[in-house]
């Protein structure tokens, strides 16, 4: 594929959502920083109710478009509608009815979490309740401790609740796992699934594919400024051609016979084991041809395609082009 | 945990965007209150400073200090160094190293516009600047003694004007540095010379002409030449009143159209 080509499973104006009409309408998004180019032509929509995950490498420009979907930075070129509000023209109008726990945002060190959490909720007129809040981010009890003194995921989840407290129809969440450890990432998953329940649309800009996988319904791949890929997790694997490999070791097996097998594409030899690529029930015909053989292996698996393969080759295309 | 207390919430309107300010200002106080070492910075220098220099000079009346006692002089002349130290350093220290920490753009993610946070460092300097200028003349009238104001309204006119003035100055220049420390060493390397050259040095009468030339043309000159001209009567420094106002129209302007721009 073509660096700038993309895949779109899903007419234009369609969305994912549950409710009809997008939330966010990017068109032909540019920004440059001085002589780098950052953005070139980025297009998506989101739907009401998405759980939709902005994904890719870092330095793809995944922040520098959410910066201008919030209006916090400002494009050379092309529209953006955000909750039918231009960010550019109403910045701090649409940042009142949206909620966001951005990269690179941070409180005054002697700022306690309780302070922090009265203070912006006392920005929105019908805040969450601050105990709820405290006790969904596990805040409790660190309700007198200053920002300077929490640990980088309890910084973490007090942003993520600062981002809600206002009661957002859409919330921004950049990079939110980044400094969690397993349990709290799974932990914040479930939260974050939670929220998108309740009705608001999630962005959830994200390098991590495992996370983009596991929670988001509907998402775009960026890679140098370029949207590559835009679509449910699962249309954007089938994009990869449903390429499987089943692998198995036998040191002395005759692999000749298996590229006739239906649907085979390629075998491959890595010492003792071996690797066939292809289409269909792949592993059903190979362990028929292997029992068949009497060399039955105990170690034969399938390999299916993940979203992170086509990550992968999507990014690698990029960079090869 | 018990039920937690939200303050009222706020709307669009002046009052909401007033209330929001009075809100950030006090956080932003409270805040203060933890670290002392900023209270320190911004009352030591003017006041060791101006304790040293009444003391070698005296509270005798003496012509180079256009006949007032250079004590008077001194502690009058120390509002206006108070109220730059305030703006050329503690300020622009204050918001540049919350830019830098990122909690500017925390605050401007939540919907709060640049001239709430333009507004809020205004307030912040407004408290700072009279406990500074009270605590130096309290102290100062403790050990010297200083006479009571010629012209008490003139003197709060001037005060006000100065305040006025160098916080103005102060956010624009924290609105325009990148960090902390660049603000530091930008503050710093402002405020010596004006410091000198503007009143709180040597008096005018031993300056050069080519120094008095560029006194003429300092804002703190102005400041403290009305606060001398109001309190003792008298002064040899420049008075302009339009000066110090002026100035603090353009730093103002300033202060919001690159917080706007910035948007962090």
């Amino acid at each position: 594929m073509a660096h700038d080509s993309t895949i779109t499973e899903r007419p234009p104006g369609q969305t994912a959502g549950s409710m009809p009409g997008p939330i966010i309408k990017v068109d032909g998004l540019r920004k440059r920083y001085g002589a780098v180019q950052v953005l070139h032509g980025v297009s998506f929509t989101i739907g009401r109710g998405e759980l939709f995950g902005l994904l890719g490498t870092n330095g793809a420009g995944k922040t520098t478009t959410v910066e201008i979907l919030q209006g916090l930075r400002t494009a050379d070129a092309g529209a953006v509608r955000v909750l039918g509000l231009d960010p550019a023209v109403s910045g701090d109008r649409l940042r009142r009815r949206i909620g966001a726990q951005l990269q690179d945002a941070a409180l005054p060190d002697r700022m306690r979490v309780g302070e922090a959490l009265r203070l912006f909720a006392s920005f929105h007129p019908s805040p969450r309740p601050l105990d709820e809040l405290a006790e969904e981010w596990h805040l409790g009890t660190l309700w007198r401790r200053p920002f300077g003194a929490l640990s980088g995921g309890e910084r973490q989840r007090l942003s993520v609740a600062l981002a809600l407290v206002g009661r957002p129809s859409l919330v921004f969440l950049d990079e939110l796992t980044q400094n969690l450890d397993p349990m709290g990432r799974r932990r914040t998953w479930d939260v974050v699934r939670r929220v998108r329940d309740g009705g608001t649309t999630v962005v959830l800009v994200t390098h991590d594919v495992e996370e983009a996988e596991r929670l988001c319904d509907h998402i775009v791949v960026m890679d140098k400024g370029r949207v590559v890929a835009d679509g449910t997790p699962e249309s954007i694997v089938r994009s990869l051609g449903g390429i499987t490999t089943v692998s198995f070791t036998d040191a002395d097996l005759d692999v000749a016979p298996l590229r006739h097998l239906p649907g085979v594409s390629r075998v491959d030899r890595h010492g003792i084991e071996v690797r066939v690529a292809g289409t269909g029930p792949l592993l059903a015909h190979v362990g028929a041809h292997l029992v068949a053989m009497d060399r039955p292996p105990l170690d034969l698996r399938a390999n299916l395609p993940s979203l992170e393969d086509r990550f992968v080759a999507l990014t690698e295309e990029g960079n090869a082009s | 945990m018990t039920a937690i207390r939200v303050p009222a919430p706020l709307t669009l309107s002046r009052n909401g965007l007033v209330r929001t300010t009075l809100r950030l200002t006090g956080a932003e106080l409270r805040l203060l209150l933890r670290e002392p070492m900023v209270a320190v910075g911004l009352i030591g220098f003017p006041l060791a400073t101006v304790l040293v220099l009444a003391g070698v000079f005296g509270q005798a009346p003496d012509p180079e200090f256009g006949g007032a006692a250079p004590s008077d002089h001194y502690l009058a002349g120390y509002v206006g160094v108070v109220l730059a130290a305030l703006g050329l350093i503690t300020i622009p220290v204050h918001l540049a190293t919350h830019r830098e920490l990122g909690v500017l753009r925390r605050f401007r993610s939540s919907g709060l516009s640049a001239g709430v946070l333009v507004a809020t460092e205004l307030a912040l300097g407004v408290v700072l600047g009279t406990v500074a200028v009270a605590v130096v003349l309290l102290a100062g009238t403790a050990i010297y003694g200083l006479r009571m104001p010629a012209d008490p309204v003139g003197v709060v006119g001037w005060y006000v004007a100065g305040l006025v003035c160098f916080t103005a100055i102060g956010v624009a220049i924290g609105s325009l540095v990148p960090s902390g420390r660049s603000a530091n060493a930008l503050g710093n390397l402002v405020f010596v010379p004006m410091f000198l050259l503007g009143g709180g040095g040597p008096p005018r009468a031993v300056m050069t002409s080519a120094m008095q030339s560029l006194s003429d043309v300092l804002p703190l000159s102005h400041l403290i030449g009305g606060i001398r001209l109001s309190w003792l009567g008298m002064t040899d420094d420049p008075h302009s009143l339009w000066w110090p106002l002026a100035v603090a129209a353009v730093a103002v302007a300033v202060a919001v159209l690159t917080a706007r721009r910035r948007a962090d």
